[in-house]
């Protein structure tokens, strides 16, 4: 805690036992240099609010609402500080003056947020081992307590809040808040009839402006959500709770102190890491699986389409149970198989639906080409030759479909989804199918999910989905780490390629540039870049060149004469997403490439020969 | 690539790369198409040389087998497969054999009916449609405008294919029009709605090749000219040379409202103007209702239409038929037990699943049965159910049911002590019974459908067949609901009733397939006509002494509510009112219609009967699991507590914490399940090293080695769609599930 904020706090801890005194029964207790205005209201109005003048101020937001109407409307006060150009605070834009009764409080609330905030999450984790201190928690949320009714009390006689105070109001709020709702445990029993009287005293247009500002009725005020997440709530209301507006602080760590993983190191890593310790269990799960092979095999000839999902890959299911359907079609000699199985790997995000529909042509005539075109217009074509081929030689497809729903294929597209739809409802093609996604079943509406005709299993096989995924590349992207670049390597040498002379040579300056770079700062977690360093090992990047120095060597070596042609030369690079530049903080330019050393190294090797 | 624990040397890691391959593990390698891609699916770039296909190298390859002389249907090779063998293996070949052909043979019989059902249950929609279109060529108040026939066919759109389906059979043999089905998917613009219409229209294979975009011409006419293929002067030209006396063309628009309004306006227009030439008339299936429809529509479009409007026969009534037929009638080899039949019920009813859903249903019932179920093998005929198929393990079976100890203990309180104990200890006796029962199954089943009929054909109860059908499974059936109702009847209305009901049992029921049983119901016939023929003569006495109508003791007229107020106070007194000497003959002549239809109508429950688990099946479960997936269930299950999948020790302690045992993706979900709606990714790394690094209790893995894993778990959760990438803070990632 700021030492700054004892001292204004100090006062209010002598006087609170003294203001608590009239008003034991009031759980709203509002930070007392205020109070003044408030029960000054509370005289004023007592007669005609019936003789629950206490209640007036059920919920902070409430109180300040009308403590703003107050100020507009009672100028005459004597005692605040606060006050001193009430009737212009109201609702007040545009900021006016600091008040005098605020002078520290508003600089340094900021910061003491959110060293809070940036504490908050270590106490999260250890909620979950068990590890919980409500006594000093609570301690310290009534401190915050303060602090925060401070900070709002501030802002409404402040009026105006910029854009980047807002979230620390918010979190103000919501400490002022929290607490209220564990004293108010307490003394819930009593004031509920208290509150409920109140309710009937107010005017309607009363409450009916206060709200108007956000504020709530008073009787909703204790559903007020704290900072830290309240346990058990149900999914709906958690997914609103979490995104309300401004909820979503989490601390400003990053993975720069962390070494990110190469493809290189993952995979060596991966080889030397030994058995998974649950191994031998994700194989008994396995073969229970694939003792329902059967019925699954049954379920495909009577015209249903089978559907495996489940946590966990299902590669290697759907390939052994290929292979069972291979065997148990009775093709000991291939005369004898009428039955063809497709194996389609539905998370190559290369994959399109006409390419299925040709492999399929194929298998049942190798001489009949499909005529490509419009996929409906093909599949129609394919049934006429199946049914064609029906005459001489019964043709049975099966379409063993992996990951169905996976996001990066394009099968997962909905005109993709009832075209298939369209082709398993063929008597003589049959699907068994993977998804990986646990809502799968919003792809396919209610007439796609008839003519698919599917039977459902639960296929859980908690089997890593390393051959489905590239990891690395995955969580990059995921990060957005992964600078959206021509297609690595090959793709800088294509676009090299097309590119002239000049551009060449400058490209192979920079990358000689940056490979120095790499040198100097050693390796890529240090950086190169003077002051970008930092920051250019947290992009995941290789260390940059400043820009005006690498114009000058580009002069030198009679690339470019002016900085207009290096800037058009850049600008190519730039529409290739081959470089990237960033601005340090004193405003100097750092050209850096996204590529791995490695990488870079062949990259040259390639422009130099 | 790590391939340690694949035991399976075929599944190379060429497969997962390669993007499909024909799958036949004895070529050494599958054999795959030659330009099989080998895309990684990092590399976004297009591959571009994968259209040829190479005909003559998959034909090296083997791909497909030439067989010319195999001329064995699908079905016929499907029929030899049996089923595996259950009591774990020991079922002999012959009785799971059995048990597959029973089921070959009962499901297409039911199968026709089912589709008997539907085809007629649309058909006095598709006269009426025809007849609209057929008459509004030569209605002259209609000019030149399209007709139009909106056929509400309600929110149903699964039921709505096969709608269609046989609105283009039935069209095309009625007015020899061409019958063109547009789907909003499958017309997403003008040109390919054009395209398609000419497409179906022509009936000719298009040979279009490339993209849909490329515009090909496409020779129709006569004189060999070639025309644009969304050119409606091909249509034209095309319509022209076949010489047909119409040239009418039906656009079906099976989902009207999909279609965009701008689209339908400007196929509308382009119609109306070519209406001179090419005979186009409209069908728009409509789910909401016209007026909601029109609304969509410009004035100026609508009015370019001259419509009418059909009615679809509701779902309800479709189900009550399909129902009837293939549940309730006399065909269907095995009863489908209440339990199910109710949550099979409840789902048409609630999720709208449509009829198909409901027919696979059906099918997966009989499926379970006979796949699962080893008694299901009583269910053939006698012929091939041979003592010699029966093994040790049937009798044994037999013994444990339910109903055979609820059948042994009735016999033992019976004080039949010979009977219960041959049936446990003499298995040849158990056979005999077991046969006897077959006849006693088929008895049942037509007294319980009798009543069934019976009692509706009174129109006296309320509620569907459907429900009264599964009641009567669940609970047995028997008079009670309508003795009040013909108690109540006038004098006039119960010979009707008694009529009605003489029919019923002359006629028996089409739709159950259930036929008259006049010969075995004599004496119930006659006792029918005979208080029929008293409670005649008794009205014509009635009349002649003047009365006006009899009344009985039952009807509520004769009790009399009388209000006498006797000083000051108010008596109320019921009072019988005077009954003649007819009146009360009829009153016992209803009384004894009642004795003798209680004594007709009349059944058990379905499971009071010994031995119906071989000929009925009542399991919710696996009707559930199969078509109504909980997938969200599953993953929570899997990703909370792995150990119920896994079985594992190490997990079973953690049972609800987190454990540093976990499979990494449990844990990271768990963590995960804690975050708010943006996640940092380093706080959710380092919480993860705290549980499983060096420094932690149970853990131990080295920094590096724990950030494989957590890659790995990271990615497999993005795979699973619980996160994505977020660009509001760096190293964040949005989560995108609350609700599993």
């Amino acid at each position: 805690m700021p030492p700054r904020w004892k001292s204004t706090d100090q006062h209010d801890l002598v006087e609170r036992p003294s203001r608590k005194r009239p008003l034991p029964a009031d759980p709203y207790e509002v930070p007392d240099e205020d109070d003044a205005i408030p029960s000054a209201k509370r005289q004023r109005r007592q007669p005609e609010d019936g003789g629950t003048p206490s209640k007036r101020n059920a919920t902070p937001r409430k109180q300040v609402d009308f403590l703003q109407r107050d100020l507009a409307s009672v100028p005459e006060e004597p005692e605040s500080p606060t006050e001193q150009t009430p009737s212009k605070k109201r609702i007040g834009r545009p900021p006016k003056a600091r008040t005098g009764g605020t002078p520290s409080g508003k600089p340094s609330t900021p910061s003491a947020l959110r060293k809070k905030q940036v504490d908050e999450t270590p106490i999260k984790l250890k909620g979950i081992s068990g590890v919980d201190t409500p006594g000093r928690r609570g301690i310290a949320d009534r401190s915050a307590r303060r602090k925060s009714a401070r900070a709002l009390i501030d802002r409404v006689l402040e009026g105006a809040v910029s854009d980047d105070e807002d979230e620390e109001q918010q979190i103000a709020r919501e400490i002022y808040e929290s607490s209220e709702e564990e004293e108010e445990g307490d003394t819930h029993q009593e004031n509920l009839a208290d509150q409920q009287a109140e309710l009937a005293a107010t005017t309607p247009s009363k409450t009916g402006r206060g709200r108007g500002r956000g504020g709530r009725p008073p009787g909703s005020a204790r559903r007020k959500k704290s900072p830290t997440p309240p346990r058990d709530l149900p999914p709906h209301e958690q997914y609103f709770y979490q995104n309300k507006p401004g909820s979503n602080k989490t601390s400003n760590n990053t993975l720069s102190s962390l070494d990110l993983l190469t493809h290189e190191e993952y995979f060596s890593l991966l080889r030397n890491l030994g058995q998974d310790p649950h191994e031998k269990h994700i194989e008994a799960l396995q073969s229970q699986h694939a003792a329902s092979f059967p019925q699954w095999a049954f379920e495909l000839s009577q015209g249903f389409s089978v559907c495996l999902y489940g946590y966990g890959s299902k590669r290697r299911i759907l390939h052994q149970f290929a292979e069972y359907l291979f065997s148990s079609s009775g093709g000991s000699n291939d005369t004898n198989n009428n039955t063809t199985i497709i194996m389609i790997n539905g998370h190559t995000r290369t994959l399109t639906f006409r390419e299925i529909l040709t492999t399929i042509s194929a298998a049942i005539d190798p001489t009949f080409r499909l005529p490509s075109g419009n996929p409906l217009a093909m599949i129609q074509n394919l049934f006429t030759l199946l049914s064609s081929s029906f005459s001489q030689k019964p043709a049975r497809i099966t379409l063993l479909l992996s990951s169905l729903d996976s996001p990066f294929s394009p099968l997962r597209k909905p005109q993709t989804q009832s075209l298939l739809a369209h082709l398993s409802s063929h008597p003589a093609i049959s699907l068994a199918c993977t998804v990986d996604t646990p809502n799968f079943p919003l792809l396919w509406d209610s007439s796609l999910r008839s003519s698919f005709n599917f039977a459902f299993h639960d296929c859980t096989t908690f089997a890593d989905h390393s051959k489905e995924l590239d990891v690395v590349d995955e969580v990059h992207e995921l990060l957005g780490r992964m600078g959206k670049r021509a297609g690595g390597k090959e793709g800088v040498a294509f676009v090299l390629r097309s590119l002239p002379e000049n551009a060449r040579k400058l490209f192979g300056l920079i990358v000689g540039e940056v490979l120095v770079a790499f040198e100097d700062g050693g390796g890529g977690g240090g950086g190169g870049g003077s002051s970008g360093a930092g920051e250019f090992a947290a992009g995941g990047e290789g260390p940059g060149v400043e820009y005006r120095m690498l114009y000058n060597k580009a002069v030198e070596e009679f690339i470019c004469s002016s900085e207009m042609a290096f800037r058009t030369l850049l600008k190519e690079f730039h529409d290739h997403q081959i470089i990237t530049s960033h601005k340090d903080s004193i405003g100097t330019e750092y050209l850096s490439l996204p590529f791995r050393k490695e990488e870079l190294e062949s990259i040259l090797e390639e422009l130099m020969s | 690539m790590a391939e340690t624990h694949d035991e399976n040397p075929v599944l190379s890691e060429e497969d997962d790369h390669r993007v499909f391959y024909i799958f036949n593990p004895r070529a050494g390698l599958h054999t795959s198409l030659p330009q099989e891609k080998t895309a990684r699916p990092v590399k976004k770039r297009r591959v571009t040389s994968k259209r040829a296909w190479s005909v003559s190298a998959a034909d090296h390859a083997g791909v497909a087998p030439h067989a010319e002389e195999e001329t064995e249907t699908t079905t016929a090779v499907a029929a030899t497969a049996a089923f595996s063998q259950l009591f774990g293996g020991k079922e002999s070949v012959e009785a799971a054999g059995l048990r597959r052909q029973v089921f070959d043979t009962a499901w297409p019989v039911l199968d026709g009916r089912i589709k008997n059902v539907l085809r007629e249950a649309n058909r006095t929609t598709l006269e009426d449609v025809s007849s609209f279109i057929r008459d509004a060529e030569g209605d002259a108040t209609r000019g030149t405008r399209i007709p139009a026939g909106f056929i509400i066919t309600g929110p149903n759109i699964a039921s709505q294919d096969l709608l269609f389906e046989q609105l283009s059979e039935a069209l095309g043999k009625a007015t020899q029009a061409r019958f063109v089905r547009l789907r909003a998917a499958g017309a997403p613009n003008l040109k390919a709605a054009l395209k398609k219409v000419i497409r179906d229209a022509t009936a000719q294979v298009s040979l279009d090749g490339g993209d849909g975009d490329e515009d090909t011409e496409v020779a129709l006419g006569r004189d060999g000219r070639k025309y644009l293929d969304y050119d409606l002067e091909g249509l034209h030209a095309f319509l022209g040379v076949q010489q047909d006396s119409s040239r009418r063309v039906v656009v079906a628009f099976e989902d009207s409202e999909a279609f965009e309004s701008s689209l339908l306006t400007d196929l509308l227009g382009l119609f109306h103007s070519w209406q001179g030439r090419i005979q186009f008339s409209v069908l728009f299936g409509i789910a909401t209702s016209v007026e909601l429809f029109q609304a969509r529509l410009l004035k100026s479009t609508a009015r370019q239409l001259f419509g009418a409007k059909f009615d679809v026969v509701q779902a309800d009534l479709v189900l009550d038929n399909v129902f009837k037929s293939a549940i309730a009638g006399t065909q269907a080899t095995l009863r489908l037990g209440p339990t199910l039949l109710r949550s099979l019920l409840d789902r048409q009813r609630d999720q709208v699943a449509g009829i198909r859903v409901f027919i696979s249903s059906i099918k997966y019932a009989y499926m379970c049965h006979f796949y699962a179920n080893p008694l299901s093998v009583l269910l053939a005929d006698e012929k091939s159910l041979t003592r010699q198929l029966l093994q040790p393990e049937h009798i044994q079976a037999v013994r444990t049911l339910v109903s055979f100890k609820a059948h042994v203990e009735a016999a033992v309180d019976a004080r039949q002590l010979n009977h219960a104990q041959l049936l446990v200890e003499d298995d040849g006796y158990l056979v005999r019974q077991m046969v006897e029962q077959r006849q006693k199954k088929q008895d049942y089943l037509m007294q319980l459908l009798r009543s069934l009929h019976l009692l509706t054909s009174m129109d006296l109860v309320p509620g569907r067949f459907t429900d009264l059908y599964v009641a009567a499974l669940a609970g047995g059936l028997d008079l009670t609901p309508t003795i009040d109702g013909i108690k109540r009847l006038g004098a006039d209305d119960v010979p009707a009733l008694i009529n009605r009901l003489l029919t019923a049992i002359r006629t028996g029921s089409p739709d159950l397939d259930l036929p008259g049983w006049e010969d075995e119901a004599e004496e119930l016939i006659s006792s029918l006509c005979e208080i029929r023929d008293e409670i005649e003569a008794l009205a014509e006495q009635a009349q002649e002494k003047g009365q006006q109508a009899l009344k009985s003791k039952f009807t509520a007229q004769s009790k009399v509510l009388r209000t006498t107020v006797i000083a000051q106070k108010v008596q109320l007194s019921q009072d019988t009112a005077k009954l003649t000497d007819e009146d009360k003959a009829f009153g016992k002549a209803i009384d004894a219609l009642v004795d003798l239809l209680t004594h007709h109508i009349y059944s058990d429950p379905v499971d009071s009967l010994f031995l119906h688990e071989a000929w009925a099946y009542d399991a919710e479960a696996p009707y559930r699991d199969v078509f109504v997936p909980r997938p969200g269930t599953t993953f929570e299950r899997a990703l909370t507590r792995p150990h119920a999948y896994l079985g594992c020790e190490c997990c079973s302690k953690a049972n609800g914490t987190l454990s540093a045992t976990l499979p990494t993706t449990c844990i990271l979900y768990r963590l995960y399940l804690e975050t708010g709606s943006l996640v940092n990714v380093a706080d959710l790394w380092s919480a993860y090293y705290a549980l499983v690094g060096e420094d932690s209790v149970d853990g131990g893995l080295g920094e590096r080695e724990a950030l494989v894993q957590f890659y790995h778990g990271l990615a497999e959760l993005r795979l699973m769609g619980f996160v994505k990438s977020s660009k509001k803070k760096a190293d964040h990632v949005a989560k995108v599930k609350w609700l599993l």
